[in-house]
């Protein structure tokens, strides 16, 4: 009889234990982000964005009845520690998902552990092409890659007329994000005949471009292009260039440190009539996006741009996949079936139009589950009094173009 | 040949701050030995000072270094008194030792106190640079120029001209000698930290404007800096004015005429070819 009572409450126990049961009590998405050091502005972006994506799902009943969770890591802007932190992620915290990285160094870090320890990531903003062209099959992105940054510049000095460079000057940092950027101009300017004078690699965090920008007035270039991941160095770049009396038709600017705020606040007037060439932040004239601005601008009291508009998109198309898997209390096991339904995502959120698929990148990169509609979400945008406004392409403009930049005298 | 000028005035201009920084160090080192590896983060000090006069209390930080400069002074006699002075007879790796962990805690309680952020000033005549002969010259940079030269002067006629600083000078001749003479050792070398902190911050004030700001600055300071003393004689304050303005017209040509990811290779380069040919440095009096 004892035996049997043993026997009876072993099967019930091993019952028990296999039972598979929708064991989560929150579906967790990890995000490494920058949260201290130079680029902590950035996460601070980011995690303002996820809140409040999460807050809307949590409060419309969660995943099926379950809420969700993003769970930021802090990786410092350091490339070794965001391997780290990813795999923290995984292995202690258990997240079903991965998100964020903020630049490309640190994503292609991320992304070779996501991919080792088969776990999806889902790229919101870093944009080196190497992160969707390795062929890693847990990788996916739904923001532009780097060499479509530079697109609707290209498009409007080939459709412009009298746009069309004589000469460029291209200044770019020598990190994975500044080199695809500038390879990718300087493809198309060489396929256009125009002439690239400077061609100069700068290390990041660089403290002085007033030698570089002496250089670059001596060759006296027709556009003065620069490639910036850092802030601070889009903001020294701008300003030293203008010290040092560099006068081009146009200064553009490629990356995330020409987009943000910080770059009116510091320059001030200096930042007028610079041209920032990039991922949009969803089409301004689509009336969603647009209640999306106002309820951000109404949270947070500041306008959000392409980092707030990735973060928060990238929280939707991860709930809406997650909504379509049935999961199985097998951690896993839920990875490979949330991967699954992410390859059929097929959704427009505030960023636009997303479907992730695999195809070729403007300079023959074979892209592996990049979004689809990525090359309809580059725009080119100008600095007017302190604001960013999108000038071309056309369908999203905000304002005509000021061409050429009227501080320079020619 | 606009570019060549133009290259010139600029390393002069930043050769003149690294010079005052120089300065500062290479008096610690000939009156007391002491290799200061914190004097990058007092530097770094007087950056974030400079940045919160203004920020504070608006007060602009060509003004903020009348009173900074007189802090700075006391801070590094009050550190070398409680903090260093009891490390100095133990020899020159003792001191090494414990002013990089100085400088570790410096900047770590920076980091801590106020975050790894990159700070800028901003001043509103500093928007856009004088322009004669067609030499952009920035008025930020040019305004800690004439500072530094004139600081610097100043120390060099106190150290010629004035008792104290023959005292000074004899005390890092000789220094039992000059005890000898009644010169009183102990408070020549607390008086010659305090003046070479001083001058490390004054530097920073004046270099704020023109820099970001973060609380490791100092790392790379420190680098240049003692590429700069070596380079003109370990304990020469001409040497260090010298090896100052050097590097910083040796950097801004190598920027321009070479690359500018080697322009700080290109300043070791000259760094290890003077060590070559001249060890004791250009100024060096080859003293051991």
């Amino acid at each position: 009889m004892k035996k049997l009572l043993v026997l009876a409450l072993f099967c019930f126990s091993v019952l028990f234990l296999t039972t598979p049961a929708m064991s989560y009590d929150t579906l967790k998405i990890g995000a490494p982000q920058p949260m201290t050091g130079s680029d902590a502005p950035f996460g601070a972006k980011f995690k303002k964005a996820y809140d409040l994506a999460v807050e809307e799902i949590n409060q419309a009943g969660g995943i099926n009845g379950v809420k969700i969770a993003v769970v930021i890591e802090d990786h410092q802007a350091k490339n070794p520690l965001a391997a780290t932190v990813t795999e923290k992620l995984i292995n202690q915290y258990k997240v079903l998902v991965l998100t964020g990285g903020r630049a490309s160094g640190q994503a292609v870090e991320i992304a070779s552990v996501a991919q080792r320890l088969k776990t999806p990531y889902v790229v919101d903003h870093p944009s080196a092409d190497i992160i969707t062209s390795k062929g890693f099959e847990w990788i996916f992105r739904n923001n532009p890659t780097g060499t479509i940054y530079p697109q609707a510049f290209n498009k409007f000095i080939s459709e412009t007329p009298g746009a069309l460079p004589k000469s460029a000057a291209v200044v770019y940092d020598n990190t994975v994000f500044g080199k695809s950027i500038a390879n990718s101009a300087m493809a198309f300017l060489k396929s256009k005949n125009v002439k690239i004078v400077n061609d100069e690699a700068y290390p990041v965090n660089t403290l002085d471009f007033k030698p570089i920008m002496t250089k670059v007035k001596a060759n006296n270039p027709d556009y003065l292009l620069m490639v910036a991941v850092s802030t601070t160095d889009a903001i020294l770049l701008t300003r030293h260039a203008k010290e040092m009396g560099v006068s081009p038709r146009a200064f553009v600017g490629f990356g995330g440190g020409f987009g943000v705020a910080d770059f009116a606040t510091e320059l001030r007037k200096l930042s007028d009539n610079v041209f920032s060439s990039a991922a949009w932040s969803g089409n301004p004239n689509d009336p969603k996006t647009k209640a999306f601005y106002q309820k951000f601008e109404k949270k947070y009291g500041f306008h959000p741009k392409e980092h707030e508009v990735e973060g928060y998109a990238i929280v939707y198309i991860i709930a809406d996949a997650m909504k379509r898997t049935k999961f199985t209390g097998n951690l896993e096991k839920d990875r490979d079936l949330l991967r699954q339904s992410l390859l059929k995502t097929d959704m427009t959120t505030v960023f636009g139009k997303v479907k992730f698929g695999n195809w070729k990148g403007p300079l023959g990169d074979k892209y592996t589950n990049q979004n689809i509609y990525s090359p309809d979400h580059s725009v080119l945008a100008q600095w007017r009094d302190g604001k960013l406004l999108n000038v071309y392409p056309k369908a999203n403009a905000e304002v005509k173009a000021v061409f050429p930049d009227p501080s320079t005298k020619k | 040949m606009e570019t060549l000028v133009q290259s010139l005035v600029s390393g002069i201009l930043t050769g003149s701050l690294y010079a005052m920084i120089g300065v500062g160090l290479t008096i610690i080192f000939g009156v007391m030995r002491i290799i200061n590896m914190a004097h990058g983060d007092m530097v770094m000090l007087g950056m974030y000072s400079s940045f919160w006069a203004l920020t504070l209390w608006n007060i602009d930080p060509f003004v903020s270094i009348v009173f900074w400069v007189p802090v700075a002074f006391l801070i590094g006699m009050l550190t070398y008194r409680f903090l260093l002075k009891k490390i100095v007879p133990a020899g020159e790796l003792n001191t090494l030792l414990y002013t990089a962990g100085l400088s570790l805690f410096v900047s770590n309680l920076a980091l801590l106190v106020w975050t790894g952020d990159y700070r800028t000033i901003k001043l509103d005549y500093a928007v856009m640079p004088l322009r004669p002969f067609g030499i952009a010259v920035p008025i930020p940079l040019a305004i800690a120029f004439g500072m530094a030269i004139l600081i610097t002067a100043l120390l060099y006629w106190f150290l010629v001209k004035t008792d104290t600083g023959r005292a000074i000078r004899a005390t890092s001749q000789e220094p039992m000698a000059a005890a000898l003479m009644g010169v009183n050792a102990a408070q020549m070398e607390m008086l010659t930290f305090g003046l070479g902190t001083a001058l490390a911050c004054g530097a920073g004030v004046l270099l704020a404007p023109s820099l970001y700001l973060y609380p490791t600055v100092g790392e790379i300071l420190v680098a240049k800096c003692f590429v700069i003393v070596v380079l003109g004689g370990l304990g020469s304050v001409q040497g260090a004015i010298a090896g100052g303005l050097l590097l910083g017209v040796v950097e801004s040509l190598g920027a321009v005429y070479v690359s500018v990811p080697y322009k700080d290779a290109i300043g070791f380069v000259i760094f290890l070819l003077v060590l070559l040919f001249r060890p004791s440095g250009l100024f060096g009096v080859g003293k051991s």
